[in-house]
């Protein structure tokens, strides 16, 4: 059923365009050229480490995952009305597929990533088997969001447009575009408390392993669980009421 | 047919009550934060209010009533897309849902594509749905169709399609919801051949409706619902009766 559903998904999104299941990746790569372009070769500017097309590309992918999952789940149900309305099953999957659908796309991008660390010729430590662990954290948090913001906006629909206007400001105070180290001393504790600071670290790690700090990945992780905690809380509670207003 | 639990009922309802909000739909944020809808009485109306009865494997059964009754609140709670707020609806065995039939489909993609994920949400396993495929184009009449968008078709060829698939889940439990009221003649006729195909079967039937001609062919117990509570439960014949009896001194 869930793999169905995410199937549905990735269909959905290529049906009726010419090029279809390419632009999951064609996507991606047109992005990292126009941030290439940007922060290359017409700013020039100190941020990150070095090659910085491959240190940004290593958080920008995760961050569109991320990014498009809240924005998606956050409409599950509400999207979706009419079949939640006439099939019966376990209701989180409407919400969970979302996380995987975009998790899958996440995945196709990653050649676009590794096409860049060959361009210009990024070392691969043996972080890069930390990947995977990246990947479940941000999974668990993203179906913790999900749960808890997709039965709240069916309720309170303006929730909806502050979901888009947190997620730009998010944006700024993850590491994407810069790195810990450009955090000022004043703040780190400060962005120490954003989950996706420990996760994004992580992700860093394959080409740059001065980045992982454990520390920040052991706050992501009790972070990610509690938001999952909370959000399939939530969404037990709110079910009913959901049913009845969709 | 997927196994079901010979001994005792297959579906229980027992004092089961539901209640929705009269108030307005959405609470927004400004009305939430500046006026304090939280304050504000929100009237509560019970659509169906300790409804119970038991009904045995096979059995036929027409839900009558007047509009708003409550009566698609019940199958809806039997299918599973409403959850009760007092007492219980136990069903045990899969339902086959002509609720909504055609909410599951997506417009962009082929009417092959369609089926087969409608198939597969309602349960139905790969090669099931392979093995039933031909069977589902062959009753819903597509067979042109099966590569064009689904959003292409007619409102009629829609639900056929829909029809097909849903009426061959080979659940033990079939949810009717007024769509016999849908597609031309020949269609209707063909829908009502499948579904007292499947009664002979063994499926139990519920039916909802304001055809009595329907209730009366298809059904072999009445359950007569006003103001969501269930005032008689026996057979078709005298449910319908009462209906009558009752609208006529409203009249």
């Amino acid at each position: 059923m869930f793999r169905l559903l995410v199937v549905r998904d990735l269909k959905v999104r290529y049906a009726g365009s010419a090029l279809g299941w390419l632009w999951s990746v064609l996507d991606p790569l047109l992005m990292a050229a126009v941030y290439w372009f940007v922060f290359t070769v017409v700013l020039d500017q100190s941020l990150g480490l070095s090659p910085y097309i491959v240190f940004l590309l290593a958080a920008l992918l995760p961050w569109t995952w991320f990014n498009g999952a809240v924005t998606d789940t956050a409409r599950a149900l509400r999207v979706d009305e009419k079949l939640v309305r006439s099939t019966n099953v376990h209701r989180e999957v409407w919400v969970l597929r979302l996380v995987a659908s975009k998790g899958i796309e996440y995945l196709c991008s990653l050649p676009v990533l590794a096409l860049f660390a060959v361009l210009y010729q990024a070392e691969l430590h043996w972080q890069v088997v930390l990947l995977p662990l990246a990947f479940v954290l941000q999974c668990t948090l993203l179906a913790g969001i999900g749960l808890l913001l997709a039965p709240l906006v069916v309720l309170v629909r303006d929730l909806e447009r502050v979901v888009r206007i947190v997620l730009r400001l998010w944006f700024y105070v993850t590491p994407v575009i810069y790195g810990s180290v450009d955090i000022p001393e004043a703040y780190q504790a400060v962005f120490a408390l954003n989950p996706l600071t420990g996760i994004f670290s992580l992700y860093r790690g394959t080409f740059f392993p001065g980045e992982v700090d454990w520390a920040l990945v052991g706050i992501s992780a009790v972070e990610s669980l509690a938001v999952l905690l909370i959000g399939w809380a939530v969404f037990a509670r709110l079910e009913r009421t959901v049913l009845k207003e969709i | 047919m997927h196994p079901v639990a010979t001994d005792g009922p297959i579906i229980t309802v027992e004092d089961a009550g539901i209640s929705f909000s009269t108030g307005k739909r959405h609470r927004s944020a400004r009305e939430f934060l500046f006026t304090g809808s939280r304050g504000q009485q929100v009237r509560q109306f019970w659509a169906l209010r300790d409804v119970s009865f038991e009904v045995d494997a096979g059995e036929t059964i027409g839900v009558v009533g007047a509009n708003g009754q409550g009566k698609s609140t019940l199958l809806k709670l039997i299918a599973g897309v409403l959850l009760p707020d007092r007492g219980r609806v136990d069903v045990r065995g899969g339902v086959a849902p002509l609720i909504e039939i055609t909410g599951g489909f997506v417009g962009d993609l082929s009417v092959r594509e369609n089926i087969r994920l409608t198939a597969g949400l309602h349960g139905m396993t790969r090669a099931e749905i392979d093995a039933r495929f031909d069977e589902i184009v062959d009753f819903a009449e597509i067979e042109d169709f099966l590569d064009a968008p689904y959003k292409h078709l007619s409102s009629g060829m829609k639900v056929r399609v829909a029809f097909a698939v849903v009426s061959r889940l080979e659940e033990p439990i079939l949810l009717v919801d007024e769509v016999l009221a849908v597609g031309d003649a020949a269609f209707r006729k063909k829908c009502y051949a499948r579904i007292e195909e499947m009664t002979r079967g063994g499926t139990t039937l519920f039916v909802v409706s304001h055809n009595e001609a329907d209730l009366r062919r298809f059904c072999g117990r009445g359950i007569y619902l006003a103001k969501g509570g269930l005032v008689f439960d026996g057979p078709m014949e005298e449910a319908l009766e009462r209906y009558g009896s009752d609208s006529g001194l409203l009249r």
